[in-house]
């Protein structure tokens, strides 16, 4: 049980796959304008990492090697078209707001990079952890740079229609928070906040300091095979 | 406007007005993950502007000349257009290879990671479907407007990826507070450089 925990929360912090293995950035940083496409958009991903998680540590055992990302690729594209076509049918303002990147979770490298890096050597049970830590990691950043950027850029914090919080009207959000530039600088400070909560958390629990984090695709291996 | 003002339009609206990297968010994994040195920048953005444009002709001629005819542009350009681009960079890397020894040392390791990075796959889809990544182009590209558009777009992935390089050597050796070192920096830096695209938004009206 210790093992699983242990897996789960690293997923969560030590381990996140946007903040310190900087993978699947792409879609993050282009639905991050609206806190419910943001929520959502976490929800499908873990929903697709952890069943893709399960099924591909299931059948690890006989998995040819040669062919094990093409076998990955189909477990993965046919969870995320259960996504797609339930999105359309029971949120479909959202899926309208989200867009290609709903498909795109296919080639997402935190999907792809899991199975590679984790489900294929692991047990079912871990591979759950592992799958939910990652997901929930995901989805938290995700949702906390899309709840600052919708409720400082547009004054207000909207879900499902109802708005949740709501700025006094004289404030007049500065746009270049809701543009490309905003997400890219407070994607950085997210992620030097999260850098400095891992060393505390490292220095805690006696861990020596990792080698630098390699940045990009370092995470995912599908591209070199 | 005539044909050669268009043409260049075209060309600095792809390149600078909807820079792929800086303002639309495409391929950002090969952006941070090469940006580390001036070399393999350089390298990439060759190997980039010469296999997208060579991609795109391909696409371009396969979408018209088969998928249209055939009635199944609408819903198989995806997978056709993955397999045309990564049979393409495999016989280019091929022919590299053998008649062109020092070519393919300057790019050659980067040429099969290029199969993989989603700007190739966004420009030879935007040169069959204008409008599709929201380029301001009602009407459907002739094959030299199609050429010349992805020449832009790489141009302009080339041009980021350059600048952006020069600015991450020099933030290795500044003084940033300890939590904001490497990739945080780098991210506020792609900001601060994205808002000069921006800035060139409204440029020609396009």
């Amino acid at each position: 049980m210790s093992e699983w925990r242990r897996v789960f929360f690293d997923g969560l912090s030590l381990e996140n796959p946007l903040t310190v293995l900087m993978i699947g950035l792409c879609a993050t940083l282009a639905v991050s304008t609206k806190f419910e496409g943001a929520f959502f958009m976490g929800i499908a991903v873990i929903f697709v990492l952890v069943m893709s998680n399960i099924l591909i540590a299931a059948v690890r055992k006989f998995t040819p090697d040669e062919v094990r990302i093409p076998i990955f690729i189909v477990i993965i594209a046919s969870f995320v078209t259960i996504v797609d076509l339930s999105m359309k049918a029971f949120v479909p303002a959202i899926y309208l707001f989200l867009g290609v990147w709903v498909p795109l979770i296919v080639v997402n490298c935190i999907v792809l990079g899991r199975a590679e890096a984790f489900a294929y050597h692991n047990s079912v049970w871990l591979s759950v952890a592992d799958g939910l830590g990652m997901g929930l990691g995901y989805t938290i950043i995700i949702a906390l740079l899309a709840a600052f950027r919708e409720i400082v850029g547009s004054g207000q914090l909207q879900f499902l229609g109802n708005t949740l919080i709501s700025l006094p009207s004289w404030y007049a959000g500065p746009n270049i928070v809701l543009l490309f530039p905003g997400a890219f600088i407070i994607f950085g400070f997210i992620i030097g906040a999260q850098h400095a909560l891992n060393r505390r958390l490292r220095a805690k629990s006696g861990k020596p300091e990792p080698a630098p984090a390699q940045t990009g695709c370092g995470g995912c291996t599908g591209c070199t095979k | 406007m005539s044909w050669w003002t268009q043409m260049a339009l075209l060309l600095i609206g792809a390149a600078l007005v909807q820079n792929i990297l800086l303002t639309r968010f495409i391929a950002l994994c090969s952006f941070f993950g090469i940006s580390n040195s001036m070399k393999t920048s350089v390298g990439m953005s060759l190997a980039v502007i010469f296999v997208m444009v060579m991609a795109s002709s391909a696409t371009w001629v396969f979408y018209y000349w088969v998928l249209k005819p055939l009635g199944v542009g609408e819903f198989l350009y995806i997978p056709a257009f993955i397999l045309v681009i990564a049979a393409l960079v495999q016989f280019v890397e091929m022919y590299l290879r053998k008649y062109s020894p020092a070519l393919y040392r300057a790019m050659g390791i980067y040429l099969p990671l290029i199969t993989t990075n989603c700007a190739v796959l966004a420009a030879a889809t935007e040169s069959v479907k204008p409008g599709f990544f929201k380029m301001n182009m009602p009407y459907d590209f002739t094959f030299p407007q199609a050429v010349v558009y992805t020449l832009g777009v790489a141009l302009g992935y080339g041009f980021a990826l350059l600048s952006f390089t020069a600015m991450r050597e020099r933030l290795d050796i500044a003084p940033v507070p300890r939590s904001l070192k490497g990739a945080p920096m780098s991210f506020i830096a792609a900001g601060l450089l994205s808002l000069g695209y921006i800035g060139l938004g409204s440029l020609f009206g396009l």
